[in-house]
């Protein structure tokens, strides 16, 4: 081979490797470039060129696949981007506290105004780093638990969260439990999503109470979610009553076709999942016959499992459930910094919707889809605005 | 050796797994295979660990390191399930068009592989992982980093995996592919020269790098076979495998590998490795078996105690040979 050759060959590897590990998950790299949403942009400055400057928001993502996430994502991408002057700049998956804090300083560096977060590694230190920026903060999914509200609440660049509560999301898990124990199911299998993330603990010690069993010799919320969180797990030793854990498996990699494909061989009469079962799993558990259940959204790909597969009962959100969220952010950015009455960052609940049949699961989704979602152009405006006050947006939220 | 001998011997390593390993779940009221589904499981798994072993083993036995491999099941897998579904929309014959591209594409990724390590003449393990990198980064930039599903999900692909007929008739065609390319061709006989002696071997007149080229070709066919049975199985494929995050798969191999040297002592080195691939797939349905006690962390740390075991006593063997003659 001529030197020529070889020296031609060298340079451009060289040169791929560059561009191909500027895509690693390192911190700096996980925050893709506003050009990616360049034709978007020109729509909405073309619709909004009377509206001002445009306000960016970086959002902070853990999952990039999930169909909740797909759901959210889609909305603040086509819907709200396209009906008010803001860009939304997306993260990657954000695989750990560092990564998040990596984002949120590369958000802060590129003169972003605010960061919602759908990511909940360390949410206490994605608050600290936007208060150490400047730059106001929102939890649009799940929620601070109780003292670390208590912390934060005071915080200046904290706007506040809009979403299910702990206590909710163990409710949640509580029914999806007992809908089955409720049917006479005798074995079923749980899949624990990416616990030790909190709202799948929640959730997970939810269905546990649910099956009428009990976890580490309780029932009640507290006790269990402590053990779960200490044994970073669903342990199954602990697990005892009437409604038999068959399998558990919890995480996505390597391992889990194979940790799947267990449980199946196990043979429960039902596949309980706390979280992205309906991603991971639809085509595998509809092709066994698997009768399942998630927490996940109202989407068009889990309308289908549930029309055509095994999806037998899904507790979920409105993909636009998200927008007070960004009303909020938006009032704050300009200078109406909505507070409860008590003066510190606002904080709602919100609850799930169940559907056990396509026709009900259809209802749900019909009404927030596309161009006409629940929290559409109307109703957000009547939140965003200087003269917003905080029983506005409750007024709001508690309406849908 | 007698040929009954060389038999006996050549099944014993796959015999003693089954009998130990149905032992352990028969003493636990379980056996290794409990139905039709555990059967298909046990198929597709033994597919993908003898195509990974094969593929690492050609240009391993060359000396050549080859970090690559999973970055190419995974690129190649891509390419397959973008391009079908772009045509197919997930409908009827989706598994067959992307098995045949996800091939092509593989033994492409393959070629390119081969042709930067025999261009810069650097050695193999640094250029694998540069080219492992530049695959992930490709990779990456495809799939914008998410899982792809809504490609590789559809009837025709669950249907692909749903029984192990079809992994049976890929097992025995890559089977008899290995056997007739390495055995029966010119290709073949040279690799072989090559693999015993390169310098002598060079100076008979064989074309070392045309050799590599095609060895690394194979390689990332194999590869991209591999790619597409795993997509099929795990219904997704995981686009955001940066940073040698790709690496893992090609670990899988090595118990097999060297247990396929052993078992090629007294017989076919490529029937030993479906027969490793055989063990491995008993003990990968004894650990779905006991999933409930034995974590995915607890087997990767049984995999890599089996390894060193055995690694011990391939390079002790005499020795014990020895002990028990005095015994």
């Amino acid at each position: 081979m001529n030197r020529k050759v070889t020296k031609v060959l060298g340079l451009a590897m060289a040169a791929a490797m560059t561009v191909m590990t500027g895509c690693g998950n390192s911190a700096p790299a996980a925050v893709s470039d506003t050009t990616d949403n360049s034709t978007d942009n020109a729509v909405v400055s073309e619709a909004s060129a009377d509206q001002g400057e445009t306000r960016k928001i970086g959002v902070l993502v853990a999952d990039v696949s999930g169909e909740e996430a797909l759901g959210f994502r889609n909305y603040y991408e086509k819907y709200i981007q396209n009906n008010y002057n803001v860009t939304f700049d997306y993260t990657d998956a954000l695989a750990s506290a560092e990564d998040e804090k990596a984002a949120i300083e590369k958000f802060a560096s590129k003169g972003y105004d605010a960061v919602i977060s759908l990511s909940s590694s360390d949410r206490a230190q994605q608050i600290e780093t936007c208060e150490e920026y400047g730059i106001y903060y929102a939890v649009a999914s799940g929620v601070l638990d109780e003292s670390q509200y208590e912390t934060y609440k005071t915080y200046e660049h904290f706007v506040g969260q809009v979403g299910p509560s702990n206590e909710t999301e163990f409710e949640a898990g509580k029914e999806m439990g007992k809908y089955f124990k409720d049917k006479g199911v005798k074995s079923v299998a749980i899949y624990g999503a990416f616990i030790p993330n909190p709202m799948h603990v929640y959730r997970a010690a939810g269905v546990i109470a649910g099956l009428g069993d009990t976890y580490g010799g309780t029932d009640d919320m507290n006790g269990m979610i402590g053990q779960i969180f200490q044994d970073q797990g669903v342990d199954l030793t602990k697990v005892s009553g009437d409604v038999e854990v068959v399998a558990y498996l919890q995480g996505y990699g390597d391992t889990t076709t194979d940790e799947l494909n267990a449980a199946i061989q196990k043979a429960p009469e039902a596949f309980i999942s706390v979280g992205m079962a309906t991603t991971f799993f639809a085509q595998t558990l509809s092709q066994e016959n698997i009768p399942f259940s998630d927490i996940d959204s109202f989407t068009a790909m889990n309308s289908e499992s549930m029309k055509n597969g095994s999806l037998e009962y899904l507790a979920g959100k409105y993909s636009s459930s998200i927008g007070p969220v960004f009303a909020l952010v938006m009032d704050a950015i300009n200078g109406n910094v909505i507070r409860d009455p008590e003066g510190n960052a606002v904080s709602f609940t919100q609850g799930y919707l169940v559907a056990t049949d396509a026709e009900s699961f259809d209802k749900y989704y019909v009404n927030d889809n596309g161009d006409t979602p629940i929290f559409d152009k109307a109703s957000l405006d009547g939140i965003i605005g200087q003269d917003v006050t905080y029983d506005d947006v409750k007024a709001l939220i508690e309406s849908k | 050796m007698s040929t009954l001998k060389k038999i006996l011997k050549t099944l014993a390593i796959p015999a003693a797994v089954a009998v130990v390993l149905e032992g352990i779940c028969l003493a636990n009221g379980q056996t290794i295979i409990s139905g039709a589904k555990s059967f298909d499981n046990f198929v597709v798994y033994t597919a993908i660990v003898m195509i990974t072993t094969m593929a690492l083993s050609i240009n391993l036995n060359s000396g050549r390191f080859d970090f690559s491999l999973g970055a190419m099941a995974g690129l190649s897998s891509v390419i397959g399930a973008k391009i079908t579904y772009g045509f197919l929309k997930g409908g009827s014959g989706s598994a067959l068009l992307m098995l045949i591209i996800t091939v092509l594409a593989g033994a492409l990724l393959g070629l390119i592989s081969g042709a930067v390590y025999c261009a810069l003449r650097l050695p193999p393990i640094i250029v694998s992982l540069g080219v492992t990198l530049v695959y992930e980064g490709i990779m990456y930039t495809i799939t914008g980093g998410k899982y792809l599903m809504s490609e590789v999900q559809n009837r025709s692909m669950s249907g692909f995996v749903g029984t192990w007929v079809y992994a049976a008739v890929i097992i025995a065609a890559v089977l008899i592919f290995m056997i007739i390319v390495f055995e029966r061709t010119s290709f073949g006989y040279d690799y072989n020269a090559l693999k015993s002696g390169q310098k002598v071997a060079v100076a008979t007149g064989i074309n070392e790098v045309k050799n590599a080229l095609i060895c690394y070709t194979i390689c990332g066919g194999l590869m991209g076979l591999v790619g597409m049975l795993n997509a099929a199985r795990n219904t997704t494929i995981n686009g955001g495998q940066l940073n040698f995050g790709s690496i893992a798969i090609m670990f899988t191999a090595f118990l097999p590998m060297f247990i396929a040297g052993y078992i090629g002592r007294f017989g076919n080195e490529k029937v030993g490795f479906l027969l490793s691939a055989l063990c491995m797939s008993l003990l990968n349905s004894t650990f779905a078996v006991f999933s409930n006690r034995i974590n995915a962390t607890t087997q990767s740390i049984i995999n890599a105690v089996l390894l060193v075991i055995f690694l011990v006593y391939l390079n002790n063997n005499h020795l014990i040979k020895r002990i028990f003659a005095h015994v």
